[in-house]
C-alpha cells in the first residue's frame, strides 16, 4: 500500500521524519519495502500490510490512526471539517436481492460538471501512482485511498431508471467494463444492475454503460460492502484485479460506509458547490454487532515472556480507543469496529507485544529436561552418506520433477509435471555433467550417490542411488544401511557411520563461494625433466609465474619417477575464462611462454 | 581414492540438527507427499487462502485432497500430536526437508527447497524462549557476532507472529517466519491450548546457504554439478 507521507501529515501533522516514521512502522506495525522521495517533496512508504490488518490500514487514515496511536500523537479528525450538504427527498430505490451484499448506501447527486480536479487531489492521487482522470472519478478514488472504502459513481441520465438492483448474474450475462474488456458472467459474479443493464461487478469494477463522462450532470455515488469471499472468487473467475477488490477480499467492516459517505458528499460539495443532494438511501440488513474480547494480563505475560503491567495495559487501550473495564488483571475490551482481526486473547498479545516493541523481549533458553528420542531415518541418513562419502562418491541433490513418472501433478509452472521414480536418472545425468569438469575437478573418477524420496503409484519411499560412468546402483535406504552395517559388522547402525577421513585433497575449504565460469575450459599437460635434486615445487614456481590469470586449477602434480639421476613432473593446468570462450591458439602461445622459461634453467627439458 | 564432497546443504542441515539438538529437540522426519488435511487444515489456513490455489500449490492428480507440502511444518505437527498422544509433553522438534511450491524459478525462486520447521510446546513456552533458540540457531550457523531481532508479520498458523530477520555483516536479512502456535492449531492436533502453548518457526535452508556462502543463485543446488560441492 502506497502511503503519502504529506498525506499523512494531514492528520499526524506531529510525526516524526519520514525514514524515522517508516523504522517505528516496520517495528510495530508492518514493513515498509521502500521510501520514494518525491520531486515535490512529498515521500512515499511503500507498507506491506499484512492480511489481518488489511481490514483497517488500506488507507491514509487507518494508516494515521494507527500511528497516532502508537506514539501518542495527537490525531487530526477531518470529519468535522467536511461539509454537509442541504439534501433533498430522494426517488432513488435500491433493491438487494442477495446477502452477499452487506449493506448498500446510495445517494443521487444532482448539477454536477465534470472537469479537471483540484490541485491538492492530483497531487495525493499523484503520489501514490494514480492518474488524475476527473473530478468526479478523482473524488471517489480519493476517498478510498483516504478511509479504506471503495466508491463508485454512476451516471444517472445512462441508467434505466432510479433503480439499482443488486443480485447474482445469470449464466451468460455479459459485461463491457470501463476498461473496454468484454466478460462474460455467471451465477458466481455478484452485480450492480438496473431494470435493463447490467452496470457493474459488484466491488470489483464498474461497466462502460453507466461510465462517467464529459456529458455527465447527474450521478449516483454508491458505498457498499461486498462479502469477501464472493468478491474475491469473483474477480479471481474474470481475472480482473482491482483496488476495490483487493479491500473488499480482505473483508471491511460495513460501519465504514457511513463515515466514508460522509467524506465523498463533503468532497463532491466542496468541488461543486452548486450541486443538489438527494438523501441516502442506506440498505443496512444486519448491522454488524459490537464485539467484546476478554483477556488476562497473566496470560499475555506467559506468551510473551516479558513482564507487562496493567497499567502499560490500559495507557495503550486508551491510546487505542478500546473501551475496557478491568478487574485483577482480567480486561473486557470492546473491539472497535474496523478491528475485525482481534478475536481472541492471543490476539491481544500480539497488540500489546507489537506495540511495546519486540525488541524489549530477553532471549533466555528455555531450561527443560526434554527427552528426545533418536531418529531412526535420519540415523540411517547420516550412515548411508557417511559410507558413501568415505568410499570416493561425492553428493548431489537433483529436481523431483521429471517430464514421466507414475505420479502426476496438477498445472504445473514447469513442463515437468512428473515426479521422479527413481534417482538413478537424476545420477545418470550428473555423472554425464561432472565428466566433462572431471579435469576441472580433479577427478580421475567421477562418483556421485544422491539421498532422496521418490514415488510410485505405491507411495513414496526413500532411496539412495550412487555410481559411476560404468554402473549406477539404487536401493531402499533401509535395504542399504542393513546390507551395509552386515557388512561393516563393528557398525551399530543408528550411530553416524563411518566418518569420511581427513581429507586434505580439497582446498577450497574457503567461505566464500566460488562461482565457476559457464565457458568451456581448456587442459594442459606439461612434463619436465629436471635434475634429481630439485623439488617439483621450484618447477611449479616458474609455471605459476608464467601462466598468466586465466589458471582456475593447477599447476597440480600428476604424476612424477626418477630416471638416470634426473626426475620427471608432470603437471596439468586448466584454463577458463569467466567472459569467453578461450581459443587453443592463446593457449599455445601461454604453454610456449612457460616452456621457454623453463629452459631458460640449465639441465630443465620439457617432454 | 580420495573422499567424495558433501552438498552444502547436506552440511548445513548437520549443523542445524545439531545446534538445536544440543537444546533437547528431537529430530522429526514425515513424507513429502501430504494430506490437505496436515498441509492447510491443521495449520489454521483458510479454506479459501489462496495458498491453496494451484497456482500456488502442487496438487496430486487423480489423488483428491494430496499435496506435495508447502513446508515441512506438517511434520512438526504431526509429532505434535504424537507428542500429546504419547503424554510426551514438553517436546521440542526439528525437521529439515524438502518442500514444494508451484512458481516460476528464478534466482531466488525453486520449485522445490528445503524448510527448517521447529517447534516446541509445554506449559509457559514464550515468544522470548524462540528468541533464545533462534540466537543459539543463527550464532552456530552465522557465527557469534550475528545478532536477531524480531518484527511483527502475520501467518494464519501462529499468533502472535513475527519475521525473524538476523544482522549479519552490517545488514538485517529476513530470515524466517515464526510466533507462538494458534490456539486453533493446538486444537487441531489434539491439544488443549487452555494448558499448553509454545512455539513454531519455519524457513529456507538455501537462503542460510546463499547468505553464508554468497552463493548467488538457488538454483545451482539442484543441478548435480559437483563443482557446488566447496566447502
Amino acid at each position: 500500500m502506497k502511503i503519502s507521507y504529506n498525506w499523512l501529515k494531514w492528520y499526524i501533522p506531529d510525526a516524526p521524519e519520514v525514514k524515522k516514521l517508516a523504522d517505528i512502522i516496520t517495528y510495530h506495525l508492518a514493513e515498509v519495502e521502500s521510501i520514494e522521495e518525491r520531486e515535490d517533496g512529498d515521500a512515499v512508504l511503500d507498507i506491506k500490510i499484512l492480511p489481518n490488518r488489511a481490514h483497517d490500514l488500506l488507507s491514509h487514515q487507518g494508516i494515521a490512526h494507527e500511528v497516532a496511536s502508537l506514539l501518542n500523537i495527537k490525531f487530526v479528525d477531518p470529519a468535522p471539517k467536511y461539509k454537509i450538504p442541504e439534501s433533498k427527498k430522494t426517488d432513488l430505490k435500491i433493491d438487494v436481492q442477495t446477502n452477499n451484499c452487506r449493506r448498500y448506501m446510495g445517494r443521487i447527486v444532482r448539477n454536477v460538471k465534470v472537469g479537471p480536479s483540484p490541485d491538492w487531489v492530483v497531487k495525493h492521487l499523484e503520489a501514490i501512482g494514480q492518474r488524475s482522470i476527473n473530478n468526479i472519478v478523482d473524488a471517489a478514488n480519493l476517498v478510498m485511498f483516504d478511509s479504506g472504502q471503495p466508491v463508485h459513481a454512476f451516471d444517472l441520465d445512462k441508467m434505466e431508471n432510479e433503480k439499482i438492483i443488486i443480485r447474482m448474474a445469470k449464466k451468460g450475462e455479459k459485461i463491457t467494463l470501463l476498461t473496454g474488456e468484454e466478460k462474460e458472467l455467471n451465477e458466481g459474479n455478484m452485480i450492480i444492475a438496473d431494470e435493463r443493464n447490467v452496470l457493474g461487478v459488484a466491488g470489483i469494477k464498474g461497466g462502460k454503460i453507466p461510465e462517467v463522462d464529459e456529458s455527465t450532470k447527474n450521478i449516483i455515488l454508491e458505498i457498499a460492502n461486498f462479502n469477501p469471499t464472493v468478491t474475491r472468487k469473483s474477480a479471481q473467475a474474470l481475472n480482473v484485479f482491482t483496488d476495490a477488490r483487493k479491500c473488499f477480499e480482505n473483508d471491511l467492516s460495513p460501519e465504514l460506509g457511513d463515515y466514508a459517505m460522509r467524506e465523498l458528499s463533503g468532497l463532491i460539495f466542496e468541488i461543486f458547490p452548486d450541486a443538489i443532494f438527494e438523501d441516502v438511501v442506506d440498505i443496512y440488513p444486519e448491522k454488524q454487532k459490537e464485539k467484546k474480547l476478554s483477556f488476562r494480563i497473566e496470560k499475555l505475560i506467559s506468551i510473551l515472556g516479558m513482564l507487562v503491567t496493567v497499567e502499560q495495559v490500559k495507557e495503550i487501550l486508551v491510546r487505542y480507543n478500546f473501551s475496557y473495564t478491568e478487574k485483577e488483571g482480567v480486561f473486557e475490551v470492546i473491539i472497535p469496529s474496523w478491528r475485525l482481526d482481534l478475536e481472541i486473547e492471543e490476539d491481544m498479545a500480539e497488540e500489546i507485544g507489537r506495540i511495546l516493541g519486540y525488541k524489549k523481549l530477553g532471549s533466555p533458553i528455555p531450561k527443560i529436561n526434554f527427552k528426545p528420542k533418536p531418529n531412526e531415518l535420519y540415523n540411517q541418513i547420516l550412515f548411508t552418506r557417511n559410507k558413501l562419502l568415505a568410499e570416493g562418491y561425492s553428493e548431489v541433490m537433483s529436481s523431483t520433477f521429471r517430464n514421466k513418472g507414475e505420479i502426476e501433478v496438477l498445472a504445473s509452472a514447469s513442463d515437468k509435471n512428473f515426479l521422479r521414480t527413481d534417482l538413478t536418472e537424476g545420477i545418470k545425468e550428473s555423472l554425464k555433467l561432472n565428466q566433462i569438469n572431471s579435469a576441472l575437478l580433479g577427478l580421475d573418477e567421477v562418483r556421485v550417490f544422491e539421498i532422496g524420496t521418490v514415488f510410485t503409484k505405491k507411495g513414496e519411499e526413500i532411496h539412495v542411488a550412487y555410481g559411476n560412468k560404468k554402473e549406477v546402483k539404487e536401493v531402499e535406504l533401509e535395504d542399504y544401511t542393513k546390507s551395509a552395517s552386515l557388512d561393516a559388522s563393528a557398525q551399530v547402525l543408528g550411530s553416524p557411520g563411518p566418518q569420511p577421513r581427513p581429507d586434505r585433497s580439497h582446498k577450497h575449504a574457503s567461505s566464500a563461494f566460488k562461482m565457476w565460469p559457464l565457458f568451456p575450459f581448456i587442459a594442459r599437460d606439461i612434463a619436465v625433466w629436471v635434475p634429481e635434486k630439485i623439488e617439483s615445487l621450484q618447477v611449479s614456481k616458474v609455471i605459476k609465474d608464467n601462466m598468466g590469470d586465466m589458471v582456475v586449477r593447477g599447476p597440480e602434480l600428476f604424476d612424477e619417477f626418477k630416471k638416470d639421476g634426473k626426475i620427471s613432473y608432470a603437471f596439468r593446468l586448466i584454463f577458463q575464462s569467466f567472459d569467453r570462450t578461450l581459443t587453443d591458439a592463446e593457449i599455445n602461445e601461454i604453454m610456449e611462454k612457460i616452456t621457454s622459461k623453463i629452459k631458460e634453467n640449465n639441465d630443465w627439458q620439457v617432454r | 581414492m580420495s573422499n567424495g564432497t558433501k552438498h552444502p546443504l547436506s552440511i548445513l542441515s548437520e549443523e542445524a540438527y545439531q545446534a538445536f539438538l544440543e537444546l533437547g529437540f528431537e529430530i522429526a522426519t514425515g513424507p513429502e507427499m501430504e494430506s490437505e488435511w496436515y498441509n492447510f487444515d491443521v495449520l489454521n489456513v483458510p479454506k479459501n487462502h489462496p495458498a491453496r490455489d494451484m497456482q500456488d500449490t502442487f496438487w496430486i492428480k487423480n489423488k483428491k485432497d494430496n499435496v506435495l507440502r508447502t513446508h515441512t511444518t506438517t511434520v512438526t505437527a504431526r509429532a505434535l500430536e504424537q507428542a500429546g498422544k504419547d503424554g510426551r509433553l514438553p517436546s521440542a522438534f526439528i525437521s529439515i526437508g524438502k518442500v514444494f511450491r508451484n512458481e516460476a524459478t528464478d534466482i531466488t525462486h525453486e520449485m522445490q527447497f528445503y524448510q527448517i520447521d521447529g517447534t516446541m510446546v509445554g506449559e509457559n513456552i514464550s515468544l522470548a524462549d524462540l528468541k533464545g533458540v533462534l540466537t543459539h540457531f543463527y550464532k552456530k550457523m552465522l557465527g557469534d557476532e550475528v545478532e536477531i531481532e524480531f518484527r511483527p508479520s502475520f501467518f494464519p498458523f501462529t499468533e502472535p507472529s513475527i519475521e525473524v530477520f538476523a544482522k549479519f555483516q552490517g545488514k538485517w536479512l529476513e530470515m524466517m517466519g515464526a510466533g507462538m502456535l494458534h490456539p486453533n492449531v493446538l486444537h487441531n492436533i489434539g491439544l488443549d491450548p487452555k494448558k499448553v502453548q509454545g512455539f513454531a518457526f519455519g524457513g529456507g535452508l538455501e537462503r542460510i546457504a546463499m547468505i553464508k556462502w554468497s552463493i548467488p543463485d538457488v538454483r545451482l543446488f539442484y543441478q548435480g554439478d559437483l563443482r557446488l560441492n566447496q566447502f
